[in-house]
């Protein structure tokens, strides 16, 4: 055990190691505890705007997947839905959608939904698997789509919370005009 | 300490203060590309990237600002190394699955990207300064020393 004990003067570097760590962490977080806060609870900072009791009703019949909310889906599940054909939405708006979107994404804005819906629910199955995204945690829009899509009798809805920027940094492929 | 030994050490302290004063400056300035250039290394799930994103910079700033103020060198050369070698794990990790990214080193949005090659030598460099700060520390001062 000796031979493993630290000597007084580099237990009190590494002591002092350990409070510059966390002065660090202490002044980051307080810094930033809303950033993360957003990060990490995506969810319910993307409170929907539509009532759960409207969401819930057609969904419960035979729902697998989704329960009142959307599911929240990560990026490294997605691999796997998009190759058992989940249909990738993009809720921002079209010129968002244009300038750059993930690859393989149609765009269903849930600003242009009223207009589009009919339109939308004629091309896609009910119970096709819809996987929704924004511009990431922090960003509604996804989350109030799918629970419109929900509340339309989808059966089947997830949202992509990292959405486009977690797909854009995580190097995967983008299609429309923009660099 | 010869004058040599004394030149050294301030050399070396100096230039790991200013290299980490920056690298902080900068990242602390935008959290968010920074957690995205985090990201571009697909080694951490998302919401860690902005977790790390937002103690690291400060981590460097304070770290750099000991060491310009000949402060607590020893403390602080021992946290930048420790980080040194993670990010030299990153790097390597990078090089070896192939992705052409930013280090993300410094300046965020930089239109200069660095390579991860690049940056390793870089990284290479700086932890032997820190090597010469803390055994140079040592010389100066006894009392650190065992």
């Amino acid at each position: 055990m000796n031979s493993l004990s630290l000597s007084p003067s580099l237990r009190r570097i590494l002591f002092e190691a350990i409070i510059l760590c966390a002065l660090s962490a202490a002044v980051g977080l307080s810094l930033n505890f809303k950033l993360i806060f957003n990060a990490f609870s995506g969810k319910s900072v993307s409170t929907p705007v539509i009532a759960a009791s409207v969401v819930a009703e057609p969904a419960a019949e035979n729902s697998v997947t989704a329960d009142v909310f959307p599911v929240p889906v990560e990026l490294d599940e997605l691999d796997d839905l998009l190759s058992a054909g989940a249909l990738l939405i993009d809720s921002r708006n079209s010129v968002d959608y244009q300038t750059n979107h993930l690859a393989g994404a149609i765009s269903l804005p849930l600003g242009e939904l009223d207009q589009d819906l009919e339109n939308f629910k004629k091309e896609v199955s009910i119970d096709q698997t819809l996987v929704i995204y924004c511009s990431g945690y922090g960003c509604p829009d996804s989350f109030d789509l799918g629970a419109r899509l929900i509340s339309e009798g989808y059966t089947d809805v997830l949202i992509y919370e990292g959405g486009f920027p977690e797909w854009r940094d995580a190097g995967r492929p983008l299609a429309g005009g923009g660099k | 300490m010869t004058l040599l030994g004394k030149t050294v050490y301030h050399a070396s302290r100096l230039g790991l203060a200013a290299v980490f004063i920056y690298a902080g400056v900068v990242k602390a300035n935008d959290i968010v590309v920074f957690a995205g250039q985090i990201a571009n290394y697909q080694i951490l799930p998302y919401s860690w990237n902005y977790l790390v994103a937002s103690i690291l910079p400060y981590l460097e700033l304070l770290c750099g600002i000991l060491l310009l103020l000949n402060m607590r060198v020893r403390p602080a050369v021992l946290v930048l190394f420790v980080l040194n070698i993670i990010f030299m794990f990153a790097l390597s990790s990078a090089i070896i699955r192939g992705f052409d990214i930013d280090c993300g080193c410094f300046k965020p949005d930089s239109a200069n990207p660095t390579s991860p090659l690049a940056a390793l030598w870089r990284d290479a460099g700086l932890l032997l300064l820190m090597i010469v700060a803390w055994f140079l520390r040592d010389l100066k001062h006894p009392v650190e020393a065992d």
